[in-house]
């Protein structure tokens, strides 16, 4: 027994000290807390909307991550060709349409894109609840794809300046392969994969902001047309919303605070979700980073 | 890229923006105007009858009658007209009941609402942005320190305290022991709930205080787009890196081997003290972190761009997700529901400039500083 307990004890403090898989544990194991809680106190129809929300919440982002990274990584070789090109004009119209994009505030960007969106819906030209959050997921995905390309130019830049490019070039090897296999494959696949934690994070936070703001403020529109269910809608439906404002009831009434995760779970549940997601995948990209030295 | 190079992108920028979302509005306005005119065509002759009342039903027999004896052989065709315009009539009196409080131009009226709506977010903006580069330098600072002091978490004292209990003599000993325990752990759950707040979206934190405080009020404004939205956090954490980057150069053991001060105590004299951390102009004399600290804001200025826009968009935000009337964002929002796109591209063309505007504040910032490290290490070289 004493034996078992040390090697749980040595286990933990290995987990502990690698703060990115000590945080990803933590996240599932919470979030494993949380269903069970949801699924003793929560009412079933409810439960179902809350998972549905996280599990389309997740999706999109997860899809954020795969275009931001697909669209990076083309751009971003672009670009480099383009700067070390005879043809500069290119490269610098690409970086000037880039550059505008980036001048344009993420949230502007992605809510004009939405309208799009809902447009799209009520012409019937968009009618699959799959294909409507692939388009989300570009929109939002457009808007973000830029950190990436800063990367991928920054580490290839880098590795430029170094010895090992020149003279894998004399040996013949095409820049191609240097670029896309040494540079950024070998050498800079877990700046990337960090980048790819971060963007996680940002696509949670910017997907759950627009969909709110959407269900509030143009609520006529959208209740026409039925956008799919994330957390951030959930959060704007009016008994989301009471569940929230049970919060600040409490700080003046603190007996109530058992209340809370009873009455208003729903709501609680899911600005839990959004925030501790939040939360989580920071530390998890912080402890990433440092694990790795980044 | 040289600085004029820079700046002659972003006026290109503005003038292309400009002039495309100029057009646009140009576009919208005379699309407004054809849908309107083409609409009535065909009745308008008719509507500008003076003389005839189409609510009176003599009236409009009257003008079937007419019409059947000037163009006989379609009766047909004028029974359809006086319906459609009987359809018109109803459709336009009930459109314009519903839409007189949506339906807005950029009328001067108009163009002064906008524009004292623009101070305001722009006075606000300017606000948040230097609250926010204050926190983030000082929390950075605050947390590079604690690195330093080799201080542990909060939770895992509370857990190594709780499973290792040393024996004591007094009960008073205990008694201390614990309570240092519970210190740690009240510690601990305090950081949790201020991490909680930094990363929580505006409006979960706006909504739970809605029945405790005014949140429509600028200073909850600016407080919330301060502390939520995880822009302070994300900002720091950067600002920490950058710390953590520098200290690991050669030129920090340099100064240590020269002999500069390197104790990260909380003390005024051998240490930091915290008065300097929190100061607004922060300067930590004979101390390596003084270089340290300068090289990292220096890197630090070149991200301000992109927390410029994170605090736009922060802002944005909150003026739409708490539907606080009366302000930029939430125009936008409302403009873009009652389909005003007209006054939907002027206030996109509003939040464009004020971004290019720092963009090019930032660029001129950097290049005065990055002038300022050049001739320092033309001196240093001389």
């Amino acid at each position: 027994m004493k034996k078992f307990i040390q090697k749980i004890k040595l286990y933990s403090e290995y987990i502990y000290a690698q703060k990115d898989k000590f945080w990803l544990i933590v996240w599932l194991s919470i979030l494993g807390l949380t269903l069970i809680w949801n699924i003793l106190f929560l009412n079933k129809p409810a439960l179902r909307l809350v998972i549905e929300g996280f599990l389309n919440t997740l999706y999109i982002s997860a899809l954020v991550v795969v275009f931001s990274f697909l669209l990076g990584w083309i751009i971003g070789l672009l670009v480099v060709r383009f700067e070390s090109s005879r043809f500069h004009i290119l490269y610098f119209t690409l970086t000037f349409i880039l550059n505008i994009i980036r001048s344009i505030p993420q949230i502007v960007g992605i809510l004009l894109g939405y309208v799009g969106i809902t447009y799209l819906i009520t012409a019937k030209i968009l009618t699959d609840t799959w294909l409507v959050m692939t388009t989300m997921s570009i929109i939002i995905s457009l808007f973000i794809f830029n950190e990436m390309i800063d990367l991928i130019r920054e580490r290839i830049n880098h590795f430029k300046k170094l010895d090992f490019y020149n003279a894998m070039k004399v040996c013949g090897i095409s820049e191609n392969r240097i670029i896309n296999f040494d540079i950024l494959w070998k050498n800079s696949r877990i700046h990337i994969l960090n980048k790819l934690i971060a963007i996680f994070g940002s696509a949670i936070f910017l997907q759950c902001t627009i969909d709110f703001i959407i269900s509030v403020g143009l609520s006529t529109q959208v209740s026409s047309v039925s956008l799919p269910t994330t957390l951030g809608s959930l959060l704007a439906k009016i008994d989301s919303k009471q569940d929230i404002l049970a919060i600040g009831n409490t700080i003046m009434n603190p007996s109530y605070f058992t209340h809370i995760f009873f009455e208003h779970l729903q709501g609680i549940t899911v600005a839990f979700l959004i925030i501790f997601t939040l939360l989580a995948v920071y530390k998890i990209s912080n402890g990433f980073a440092e694990r790795n030295r980044l | 890229m040289t600085f004029k190079k820079k700046i002659f992108e972003h006026l290109l920028s503005i003038v292309l923006i400009t002039s495309l979302l100029g057009s646009l509005l140009s576009f919208t306005i005379k699309d407004k105007n054809i849908q309107k005119e083409q609409s009535n065509e065909k009745i308008e002759p008719y509507l500008d009858m003076s003389f005839i009342d189409f609510d009176n039903p003599f009236d409009r027999a009257l003008l079937i009658d007419i019409l059947n004896i000037y163009e006989p052989g379609k009766e047909s065709t004028h029974e359809f007209l006086i319906r459609t315009i009987e359809q018109y009539r109803k459709t336009n009196l009930i459109e314009g009941l519903e839409n007189a409080y949506r339906r807005e131009q950029l009328t001067p009226k108009k163009w002064q609402q906008l524009s004292i709506m623009y101070a305001q977010f722009i006075l606000i903006y300017i606000f948040v942005l230097i609250l926010t580069y204050y926190g983030v330098q000082t929390f950075g600072t605050l947390r590079f320190i604690r690195k330093q002091q080799n201080q542990k978490s909060h939770l895992l004292c509370f857990l190594q305290q709780l499973c290792v209990v040393p024996k004591f003599k007094r009960f008073m000993q205990y008694v201390n022991y614990y309570l240092q325990t519970i210190i740690h752990i009240v510690k601990a759950i305090m950081i949790t709930l201020f991490y909680f707040t930094l990363f929580a979206p505006a409006y979960v934190i706006a909504y739970s205080l809605k029945t405790q405080l005014n949140t429509d009020t600028i200073i909850f404004m600016i407080t919330l787009a301060v502390i939520s939205n995880g822009l302070l956090i994300t900002y720091t954490n950067k600002f920490y890196t950058f710390l953590v980057t520098e200290s690991r150069k050669g030129y920090v053991q340099t100064a240590i081997v020269k002999n500069l001060n390197t104790s990260y105590k909380r003390e005024k004299k051998s240490g930091i003290s915290y008065a300097s951390v929190f100061n607004v102009r922060k300067h930590f004399p004979n101390h390596i972190f003084q270089h340290i600290f300068l090289n990292a804001r220096y890197q630090y200025l070149q991200t301000i761009k992109e927390q410029a826009s994170f605090v736009i968009s922060g802002l944005i935000i909150i003026e739409m997700a708490l539907n606080i009337q009366g302000h930029f964002s939430y125009e936008l929002l409302k403009q873009l529901l009652y389909k005003n796109y007209d006054i939907v591209i002027v206030i996109v063309l509003g939040i464009f400039y004020l971004v290019k505007f720092t963009e090019i504040f930032t660029d001129w910032i950097t290049h005065k500083e990055s002038l300022k490290y050049e001739n320092i290490e033309l001196v240093s070289i001389l």
